[in-house]
């Protein structure tokens, strides 16, 4: 008897689950003023505004006459031609990104980065293949942008670079950090082959560009105001880096009714 | 035997959770194949596959609720015929804007790895994974049911939300005409015009 009323209990369950699941489709919120209750920072801090303007439009033609012409081409490459090229940039960065893991406190993440940098600097051929991710051993990026924000320091105002782009003060900070420690950087200057910076740089932008043509591409052709559109993605992109959190429960959910006209 | 009924009973709460997510995942993979499939298809003209990417987008995107969230405080102050008018304009751009994002990954295979639904927003998260043998792209879909229909609300590529990046990039350009959307709308118009001429173009 106590039986029956446990099974007759959880048919009752799953029934009512099925119809608050059917009642949650069918009222769904059409409150007009929805879009006014979301937080949303929708204004960057961007001083400079105009200055950075007069910059983007100077990178945005640098893009299109050479970056990405150059990124089209790089993209005409075999893949296997492109993906060693990408992972032993890649692995270049490994020792920076083993030190700011440890500087934010990762020890789990060092401590993985430090056995795909061995696994690929010498069976993936001075990291040209990456064998360390099929051994289950995941690249994650971290640089002195991340850990300075991790470490509660600010954005600062938003500013864009020549040639470099999208930044603002504390990422710069950032950049130039990684530049003055990079062990890579040193050794080329060391050894008088300082020449070896400028083309590692351009490599790397090249091999970036060239994943991101078509989201470019569609972000240029179809926005009412590219530079407003690139802050905007840049902002989204770095806080998504800086919080290492699943992207989905990151972005804000905007509030948004469902409307039949 | 108490035991036994709890996980059971968790299984059902759960189970019906991964059920609404995959429901939510076959529709979405039906609804991206049709426009993927339209650039494959070599019959049709590039007029006839917009058209038909269009009808699609506007039947699954919750349009007019985006296009209300991204005119933020502009929305208040305009008249029935500009909200009107800019709710027309503005579904054509989100087609416009997810036809050619789609067109670059028209030649890429894709899967759908991840689905999940957040009950407390009532929304379900599907996770998609562009293959590309020189690295991955993921790009998460937002959907949310209503009416016993399911409608995109949003498409977050790289971490990138589609619909922020809208809001901000609109808000500056509002800004400019003191928030009269009678004037954005006329900045829309041209840029719905370049943007279609190059995909027609294309």
């Amino acid at each position: 008897m106590a039986n029956i009323k446990i099974f007759l209990l959880i048919l009752l369950l799953i029934f009512s689950n099925l119809s608050i699941s059917a009642e949650e489709s069918d009222n769904v919120t059409t409150s007009s003023v929805d879009f006014e209750t979301s937080n949303y920072e929708d204004e960057i801090y961007d001083p400079l505004e105009s200055f950075n303007r007069a910059i983007f439009k100077f990178n945005n033609v640098a893009d299109r006459i050479v970056l990405e012409p150059v990124a089209k081409g790089y993209r005409k490459l075999p893949s296997p031609v492109q993906s060693g090229i990408s992972n032993f940039l890649s692995n270049l960065r490994t020792p920076l990104v083993i030190a700011n893991q440890l500087l934010q406190g990762q020890g789990k993440n060092a401590a993985e980065s430090t056995g795909r940098f061995v696994v690929n600097t010498t069976a993936g051929v001075l990291g040209i293949v990456d064998v360390a991710e099929k051994i289950g051993l995941e690249e994650k990026e971290e640089d002195f942008g991340q850990t300075l924000a991790t470490w509660g320091v600010g954005d600062g105002f938003y500013i864009v670079l020549p040639i470099f782009g999208p930044s603002n003060i504390r990422d710069t900070a950032g950049m130039v950090m990684t530049y003055v420690t990079d062990p890579i950087n040193a050794y080329a200057i060391s050894e008088g082959e300082a020449w070896l910076i400028p083309l590692r740089t351009a490599t790397n932008a090249v091999d970036q560009r060239s994943k991101i043509i078509d989201e470019v591409n569609a972000l240029r052709d179809n926005s009412v105001d590219y530079y407003a559109a690139v802050r905007s993605s840049y902002y989204q992109n770095r806080k998504a880096s800086i919080l290492n959190t699943d992207d989905s429960e990151l972005t804000p959910l905007p509030l948004i009714s469902i409307e039949f006209e | 035997m108490k035991y036994f009924f709890k996980i059971f009973f968790i299984i059902v709460l759960f189970s019906s959770y991964c059920v609404k997510a995959d429901e939510v995942s076959n529709w979405l993979k039906g609804e991206i194949d049709t426009i993927l499939d339209s650039y494959k298809n070599p019959s049709l003209s590039n007029f006839k596959r917009f058209e038909l990417i269009e009808k699609t987008i506007n039947n699954n995107f919750a349009g007019t609720g985006i296009a209300k969230f991204v005119a933020g405080e502009s929305w208040q102050n305009a008249s029935k015929v500009e909200k009107k008018d800019y709710i027309r304009l503005f579904k054509r751009h989100l087609a416009l804007n997810i036809a050619s994002l789609m067109q670059g990954y028209s030649d890429q295979n894709y899967e759908l790895t991840n689905s999940k639904y957040d009950s407390k927003n009532k929304v379900s998260l599907i996770d998609m994974k562009i293959i590309n043998e020189t690295g991955n792209l993921l790009v998460t879909w937002r959907v949310k049911k209503s009416k016993n229909r399911n409608y995109v609300i949003d498409l977050i590529v790289a971490d990138i939300s589609l619909v922020v990046t809208k809001r901000s990039e609109f808000n500056s350009m509002l800004k400019k005409v003191n928030y009269n959307l009678l004037e954005f709308n006329k900045i829309l118009d041209a840029q719905n015009e370049s943007s279609y001429s190059i995909i027609i173009g294309n």
